[in-house]
């Protein structure tokens, strides 16, 4: 038998208030270096590979020779007509959170436009122009949050994959990025960032964690002295590269800084037993739940408060994630088949199935109760792909924003975006990143703040 | 030189008319075709993407395929000409030393490499790589490059904690440690003994030997005595032990790693004992967990205490598994024991910790002297060049700052060492100028190159005797590392990334269509219940594929045994795959092949043309791809944004799955799909009669017949839906089809006689291309035509053989980073 990403009945245990984790929210608030208790503002990324299924919109907005035809039972998007939200069968798990969900059609990237047919993911949550010279991605927008705000948390963002690493140009396994040329790694072993996460001293005492600290900052500046006494030794192009290990030498630093700051606070006592860390892409729910409890996990800890997650690359060609739909459905290709077959028996279910997972991720921080609301009050969700129903066009995105109900945001509606009223995509995350409390003035090509989806 | 430079221009000018006259159709001004115009061509070539655009149009030129076939066609003397400028334009104005370009050359170890170096460096068999971020990767792309290979805080942290498990792991405490053993028996009388290969039941030897307690770090031996039982016909069979998660209860997702394979054979009629070795670190430990008995809420709670077990494993296989034949006609292995016992090591310390902590007249008397001789000797090893005092001076004072806050002298070499371990020289691959250095970056490069880690120690000698710059001398020291086994290695990283082996592992295969294709079912049982963790076939094409390319090197053979040969390796599990009849046994060895074999290169081989498939039916585009990147050199590109899926067709629908080339013709007309198209399908169809899973198979089914699938209730055995198939399979396949020079094929074998007849330049440069990039560990540039170049001709005069191949790069300027 398959093991269950939660063992019987600890789901029920867990449902509701998070009763595992035994520490209070408030008190984890005191943890922040604010005086004042201040609630969090959180953000969160997810990114879900080759489109999705909406027949009567092919190119991602509705085509209007369809337009007479009652809105498609199976279709990604979940109604017709702008304005506020029914459910059709594949965006059926949201239903019961209609009040937090809104769907926006007829954004994308233009960084994004000429990228090969599934380079675009690359560029999801950063918006950057990669087809220049350099090929270079920039920063991505947890990132830009996580520059300002990151030092209030243990961690300043929570990078998470399915595949894990970086991957390569223009098929990133990442959806965060430091700044050009620098993609972090996304993690993708559950045991190993619920350790990172709940368990970063390895059981040692705070002794000799500070000694441990101590240390390593003495090393490092050892290890600087030594790599920069090479740099005379080398050309100029090789001086570049030997640059990106100082650069990750200072990285640890701050790293190491940070943890230096962060060993007085108690850790969060979060009971592993009720997840298994082992579980594996074999069995893709359970996989999946278990990411997604460890993202809710860290957010309800405040142990970080932003967050990416690439549920699937564009390259899963190589990994088990490409088989999914087989798994659960019998379908007898891979995952990027589906997007060039769109086979109608199968497309919507595989849809559907990957909303419930992020249904059921939504779910547990609508359920979690935070001050006068909920967790999911005051994270800002985003989920959506770079490309809609045809399998390599890159324009007009299905996305879907939800949360952040107290940050402003006002759900329940379907916005087009369309013809004249066609905006980057990067205006969304301007207003993401102004409604989490970090005052940019301009993200990749925005060209202002999304006034539709706020609050009037 | 006035005439000299007057003659130049006009010759410049000559080709800009070529190219005006048959490219600017499509090259010109505005919007051209692959964003190259070659209207002002070659006179605009200034940067380095102008030089690559040389060099692509040079190649086209070349090989033919451009200009295509539907426009003017120059005469061939003209484009002989055309040719030669160009080629005269890179001699003179580029040069060939691509060292000094603004690529740089130095790049961080690649996890592989990192792996190996470390495995070697402090000899413990230890896997550290999977603690790091994995690296990226392309297919048909080598990804050792410095553009792949990139730093981050990360990553760098996470060889901070390598480095601590490894030192951890090398060095022991002085006083020999607690040993932890474990011993279990099958009594004759008490329990089974025999291990079949499925139906095993409880108490048998598949239950596996449960280990309680072990140390933290430690070299382990565990040994088993075993022999087989052969019914008649059957000759050998993998017994293989693994240690891990319980695999008694689980169906697929406990983690387990290889503790090590014996073949038993049918003269071991005795039983035998048989040892192994590995390290404790590398096995997953099933953590404890605790459950309700009768899985109610009120039963007792029962706690099972973290455990490993040591499972052992009968893998015969001989192909006929899946045919429901009975139990008795299988080898057994019996079993009378297996003990367990860690740390184990015949002296104490053992020898990978006194390799570091050596011993020395100055070990107990001056312990400061000593700490800087164990510093000097490790440094040279890990950095893998001479070590310069001041950085000695340096490792030193940090060994002072640890041994002054602990006194244990282990744990104060075990941080400094595991300061060298995470520090750039160790990390990296540098290129540096220090003319001091020159030999040990030379004998830093064959050794990756070869095999994938650090120089050993003859090789370290002849670099500070400073021999390595005479071409027999490295001549005979790559002769020698191919034939060290760390060369296998190389030809497994080499043959995976070159040919994109991994796909053949993750593509889904169609169950119903290829029943048990993965898995095994005997009598009695149905789909579903699977005997899990036992490798495939597709693991056993995997093997053929490597083994094939490292006999190829090994036995020197030419590079277009790549396309054509009249051996294969196979073992008995594959020849019964492939309908060979006559191989006998489960290790993989060179059968000589029949012409009616079908086989017979890479092209046939199960892994390519699986790994191709969509997993139900054969992809031509997909192995089209395969064939011109892989075999051809060509790049092709990903397919771009916004093309029309094919979905608009109306016979697109997922059963009808045999109507696919019928689909790609149609394809191939609409203009939007045609312009690539074109190029790749007419490859791809020559692979038709080679099925999904890469059986020949030239007889289908008749379009729009619904195939069923395998149905347990109709088809009594495997057999009778094997006869199902052939019997509903009326119509020859068509492998017809028209290569964009316009010649006409009609089977692979065409396919394989037109490529050694009219390609085998191209396919001899894309080898040499593909060798030394892996060699240079780099992307090749415009600035290495002319190395390729002269490297095919000297192939070329040694008959193309691929190890005299590897040979002639080793000795290459740019390989020993000489200046030309």
């Amino acid at each position: 038998m398959k093991q269950k990403s939660w063992h019987l009945n600890r789901r029920e245990l867990l449902r509701g208030a998070g009763a595992a984790i035994s520490l209070p929210l408030l008190e984890s608030m005191c943890w922040s270096n604010t005086a004042a208790p201040t609630l969090p503002k959180r953000m969160m990324v997810s990114y879900f590979s080759y489109g999705a299924y909406m027949p009567e919109a092919k190119s991602g907005v509705p085509d209007q020779r369809l337009a007479d035809q009652p809105h498609p039972d199976w279709s990604w998007w979940p109604c017709k007509n702008p304005g506020p939200l029914s459910f059709n069968e594949s965006s059926s798990p949201f239903e019961p959170l209609k009040h937090y969900v809104s769907y926006l059609q007829g954004l994308d990237h233009a960084g994004g436009w000429k990228l090969g047919g599934h380079s675009s993911g690359d560029v999801f949550a950063t918006g950057a122009d990669m087809t220049g010279l350099d090929k270079t991605n920039n920063i991505s927008i947890d990132q830009v949050a996580a520059r300002l705000n990151g030092h209030q948390t243990r961690y300043p963002s929570l990078v998470l994959g399915t595949e894990g690493g970086t991957g390569s140009y223009g098929r990133c396994k990442t959806l965060s990025h430091l700044g050009p040329g620098r993609p972090i790694p996304s993690l993708n072993k559950p045991r190993e960032i619920f350790d990172r996460l709940f368990r970063p001293y390895d059981g040692q005492d705070k002794t000799s964690v500070q000694q441990n600290l101590k240390n390593q900052t003495s090393l490092l500046d050892l290890v600087l002295e030594e790599s920069r006494g090479l740099q005379n030794r080398l050309g100029a192009a090789d001086q570049r590269k030997l640059d990106e290990y100082l650069q990750s030498v200072r990285e640890v630093e701050g790293r190491v800084a940070r943890s230096s700051r962060w060993i007085d606070r108690e850790l969060p006592s979060v009971d592993a037993s009720t997840l298994n860390l082992e579980v594996t892409e074999e069995d893709p729910e359970n996989f999946l739940r278990c990411m997604y409890d460890l993202i809710f996990l860290a957010l309800q800890t405040d142990t970080t408060r932003y967050a990416t997650f690439m549920l699937e690359s564009e390259q899963s060609g190589a990994s088990e994630l490409q088989n999914y739909a087989h798994y659960l459905f019998g379908y007898s290709g891979n995952t990027h088949d589906i997007s060039h077959k769109r086979p109608d028996d199968i497309s919507g279910r595989w849809d559907q199935w990957r909303a419930k997972q992020h249904a059921y991720f939504l779910k547990r921080l609508r359920d979690t109760p935070e001050a006068d609301g909920n967790m999911l009050d005051r994270t800002v969700v985003l989920w959506g792909s770079a490309h809609p129903h045809q399998a390599h066009n890159t324009r007009n995105y299905p996305i879907q924003l939800a949360g952040g109900n107290q940050l402003g945001f006002q759900h329940g509606h379907l916005h087009q975006f369309i013809g004249d009223r066609k905006v980057p995509l990067a205006n969304l995350f301007l207003s993401m990143l102004h409604s989490v409390g970090i005052p940019v003035d301009q993200f990749a090509d925005s060209t202002g703040e999304m006034s539709e989806i706020f609050q009037p | 030189m006035p005439i000299a430079a007057a003659q130049n221009l006009s010759n410049n000018d000559q080709q800009t008319d070529f190219f005006h006259r048959y490219c600017g159709d499509c090259h010109g001004e505005t919007d051209p075709k692959a964003e190259t115009s070659l209207l002002h061509f070659p006179h605009s070539a200034s940067t380095e993407k102008d030089w690559d655009k040389v060099v692509r149009a040079l190649t086209k030129l070349q090989s033919g395929s451009m200009p295509p076939l539907d426009y003017p066609q120059p005469l061939p003397k003209e484009r002989e000409a055309a040719v030669n400028q160009l080629r005269l334009k890179l001699r003179n104005e580029l040069g060939s030393d691509s060292n000094k370009t603004l690529t740089p050359n130095s790049r961080r170890l690649s996890n592989f490499e990192y792996e190996n170096t470390i495995q070697d460096l402090l000899g413990i068999d230890l896997h550290l790589a999977k603690h790091l971020p994995e690296d990226p990767s392309k297919p048909y792309r080598f990804n050792q490059t410095p553009d792949f290979l990139r730093m981050t805080g990360e990553r760098l942290q996470r060889y901070q904690e390598n480095a601590r498990r490894a030192l951890d792991a090398v060095i022991v405490d002085p006083t020999p440690p607690k040993i932890h053993q474990a011993r279990r028996e099958w009594i004759p009388e008490k329990n089974p003994r025999e291990l079949a290969i499925e139906g095993n039941k409880r108490g048998s030897p598949a239950d596996g030997l449960s280990i309680k307690t072990w140390p933290t770090h430690g070299t382990y031996r565990v040994r088993i005595k075993a022999s087989g039982k052969f019914p008649e016909g059957t000759t050998d069979f993998p017994l293989r032990l693994v240690m891990g998660y319980s695999l008694a209860s689980d169906i697929g997702a406990a983690p387990f790693t290889t503790v090590g394979t014996v073949y038993l054979k049918k003269s071991d009629d005795h039983s035998q004992v048989y040892e192994f070795f590995g390290r404790i670190e590398n096995h997953p430990s099933e953590p404890e967990r605790q459950y309700r008995r009768g899985g109610t809420r009120t039963g007792n709670l029962v706690t099972i205490p973290e455990a490993m077990v040591i499972t052992p494993q009968n893998l015969f296989d001989d192909g006929t598994l899946n045919d429901r034949l009975d139990l008795a006609t299988r080898p057994t292995a019996v079993i009378d024991w297996i003990d367990f016992e860690s740390p184990w090591s015949e002296t104490w310390p053992p020898p990978h910790h006194q390799r570091i902590l050596f011993d020395s007249p100055m070990q107990n008397k001056d312990s400061a002297s000593y700490a800087r001789q164990v510093i000097e000797t490790f440094l040279g090893r890990a950095f893998r060049r001479p070590v310069r005092k001041e950085e000695i001076d340096r490792y030193v004072r940090i060994h002072e700052i640890h041994h002054l806050e602990t006194d244990n002298f282990e744990e104060a070499i075990r941080k400094t060492l595991a300061a060298a371990l995470s520090s750039s020289n160790f990390l990296y691959h540098i290129n540096s100028k220090d003319v001091s250095f020159q030999q040990f970056q030379i004998a830093n490069r064959l050794s990756y190159f070869l095999w994938g880690s650090m120089p050993d120690e003859p090789l370290f000698e002849i670099a500070t005797a400073g021999q390595l710059n005479d071409p027999k001398v490295i001549e005979s020291q790559v002769r020698r590392m191919l034939a060290d086994p760390k060369s296998r290695r190389f030809i497994d990283q080499l043959s995976r990334q070159w040919l994109g082996l991994d796909k053949c592992i993750s593509i889904p295969i169609h169950t119903k269509r290829f029943p048990r294709f993965l898995h095994l079912v005997s009598r009695g049982q149905h789909a579903g219940d699977e005997v899990p963790f036992r490798p495939t076939i597709r693991d056993a094409m995997v093997e053929e594929t490597i083994a094939y390319v490292g006999e190829l090197i090994d036995s020197n053979q030419t590079c277009f045994s790549l396309i054509d040969s009249d051996f294969a390796m196979l073992n008995e599990r594959l020849a019964s795959h492939y309908g060979i009849t006559d191989v006998r046994g489960h290790q993989i060895r060179r059968v000589q092949l029949t012409p009616k074999s079908s086989l017979g290169g890479l092209m046939t081989h199960g892994s390519i043309l699986t790994g191709n498939s969509t997993g139900s039916v054969p992809h031509p585009v997909y192995r089209a791809v395969w064939l011109r990147e892989a075999i051809l050199g060509d790049e092709v590109r990903d397919p771009p944004a916004d093309v029309p899926s094919l979905e608009e067709n109306p016979t697109d629908k997922k059963d009808q799955t045999l109507t696919f080339a019928e689909r790609l013709n149609l394809h191939r007309t609409k203009t939007s799909c045609r312009e690539c198209h074109a190029w790749l399908d007419p490859w791809g169809l020559a692979f038709e009669q080679y099925d999904a899973i890469g059986r020949f198979q030239p007889m289908v089914p008749p379009m729009n017949t619904r195939i069923r699938g395998y149905d347990p209730k109709k088809d009594e055995t495997l057999s009778d839906y094997t006869k199902y198939l052939t019997q509903i399979s009326t119509v020859k396949v068509s492998a017809s089809s028209t290569l964009p020079d316009g010649t006409v094929i009609n089977s692979l074998e065409d396919l394989k006689a037109y490529l050694l007849t009219k390609k085998s330049n191209q396919v001899a440069t894309s080898v040499v291309r593909r060798l030394l990039s892996y060699a240079l560990g780099r992307d090749l540039n415009a600035h290495d035509y002319l190395t390729i170049e002269s490297l095919v001709e000297k192939s070329k005069s040694n008959g193309y053989r691929l190890q005299d191949l590897i040979v002639s790069i080793c000795q290459s300027p740019v390989f020993l980073n000489q200046a030309q």
